[in-house]
């Protein structure tokens, strides 16, 4: 990182494609939806190369990007949000319309497993068990406290515990599914 | 079901690497490409709280020196201490906070809206234990002019309080214009301790201290509409 700031394109090069995976991971978990996720990836990165000497090297680089990409996306939904019925109505159309292509599958059902949770909730499972990231490095991406982070995580488990019962007792009576 | 059952099946469920198309990285790197340059980290967190405490501090002093020094000269040595050192050490936390703000991916111990209710909250019972004048003469006319006094400096402090962190990122804008509004509010203040010399109790702990919240949040109502507009 120290590296990009300098003007380095290789190590930018290096950056991009090591965290550029994990970051479309996380807009994955949190939209579902690949052809927006792609968006904005493209999007997070010139926000993260526009504000890039904000990076301090004495700070831990994880929760840095993913903060700017929590960012992101909540201007991408607060644009979203603003389009007309009509519009969004015919965007959900193509989306239910258009394939799904075999390597996302993964992660649709990360997508499918975390939907009922709410979109704080999502994220901070999504950066504790799935990216990794310890309650600290979490509580830095989201901006908030550590103490907030447990309780959303604490929530979280809750409810994918009564999902992953209910679920279970489904299959139980329906024949008991591998 | 057990929580350890329930990580096994998120790690399961993201297991493995998740393969982005080539030409997705390629986009990205071109788009950075042409515009990489070197640039200057911003500076360590000390450094831009002590330039926010300075300029705040400026403003305070600018103020009661066109408008007077009536307060601090009435006020015995103790009063002095106790209400000048408390404003200079939660600016000094403000400003932190500020700056924290301003830096993405930065570790935050306290919400915004929970540091300005510990601020306020401190602040009255401070300055209830010092000021036990219970007079409430001129209580509406005297406190609305000190509050709208107050005000005006807070609104000048919070914006170079801005311009110092101009370089800056606030990754939640309404939260990083609560506290801007926060420090500006305490801005304020100080600048009414060091000029108004109605010491009623009412009047310091209802008009003056009233600034500090009014001004946190007007400075989220401000980054709320500049938000709304760049949007």
């Amino acid at each position: 990182m120290a590296q990009y700031q300098q003007g380095d394109f290789n190590a930018a090069a290096v950056l991009i494609a090591q965290l550029s995976p994990q970051l479309h991971r996380f807009f994955v978990a949190q939209s579902g939806i690949r052809a927006d996720a792609d968006d904005l990836l493209q999007e997070t990165w010139l926000r993260i190369h526009k504000v890039r000497h904000t990076y301090r090297p004495s700070d831990p680089v994880l929760p840095w990007f993913y903060a700017i990409a929590r960012r992101v996306r909540v201007d991408h939904y607060r644009k979203s949000s603003r389009t007309t019925a009509r519009q969004q109505a015919l965007e959900e159309v193509s989306r239910i319309a258009a394939p799904v292509s075999g390597e996302s599958g993964r992660l649709d059902d990360i997508a499918a497993l975390l939907a009922p949770l709410s979109g704080g909730e999502r994220e901070v499972i999504e950066m504790l068990k799935v990216e990794g990231m310890s309650l600290e490095e979490a509580a830095r991406a989201t901006s908030s406290t550590v103490g907030s982070v447990k309780q959303k995580a604490h929530r979280a488990y809750k409810k994918l515990r009564e999902r992953m019962s209910a679920t279970a007792f489904r299959k139980g009576h329906s024949g008991g599914l591998p | 079901m057990k929580d350890e059952e329930i990580d096994d099946v998120l790690k399961e469920t993201a297991r493995g690497p998740h393969v982005l198309k080539a030409e997705t990285l390629q986009r990205v790197s071109d788009s950075i490409k042409t515009s990489l340059r070197p640039v200057r980290p911003m500076p360590p967190t000390w450094v831009l709280a002590s330039g926010l405490v300075l300029v705040c501090a400026a403003v305070a002093l600018a103020g009661a020196a066109r408008a007077g020094f009536y307060g601090i000269e009435k006020m015995d040595l103790l009063e002095r201490a106790l209400i000048f050192s408390t404003l200079i050490v939660f600016a000094c936390v403000v400003g932190i906070g500020l700056v924290h703000e301003m830096v993405p991916g930065s570790r935050r111990r306290v919400a915004p809206g929970a540091l300005l209710a510990i601020v306020s909250g401190l602040l009255v019972g401070i300055f209830a234990l010092l000021f036990r004048d219970y007079q409430t003469s001129d209580f509406f006319s005297a406190g609305i002019a000190c509050l709208l006094t107050g005000l005006l400096f807070a609104f000048p402090a919070a914006l170079l309080a801005w311009l110092v962190l101009r370089r800056g990122f606030a990754v939640n804008p309404v939260s990083a214009g609560l506290v801007a509004g926060t420090l500006g509010g305490l801005t304020g203040l100080a600048m009414l301790e060091l000029h108004c010399q109605n010491f009623q109790a009412t009047h310091v702990l209802v008009w003056h201290i009233a600034v500090v919240p009014l001004s946190g949040a007007l400075g989220a109502l401000v980054a709320q509409a500049l938000r709304s507009r760049a949007s």
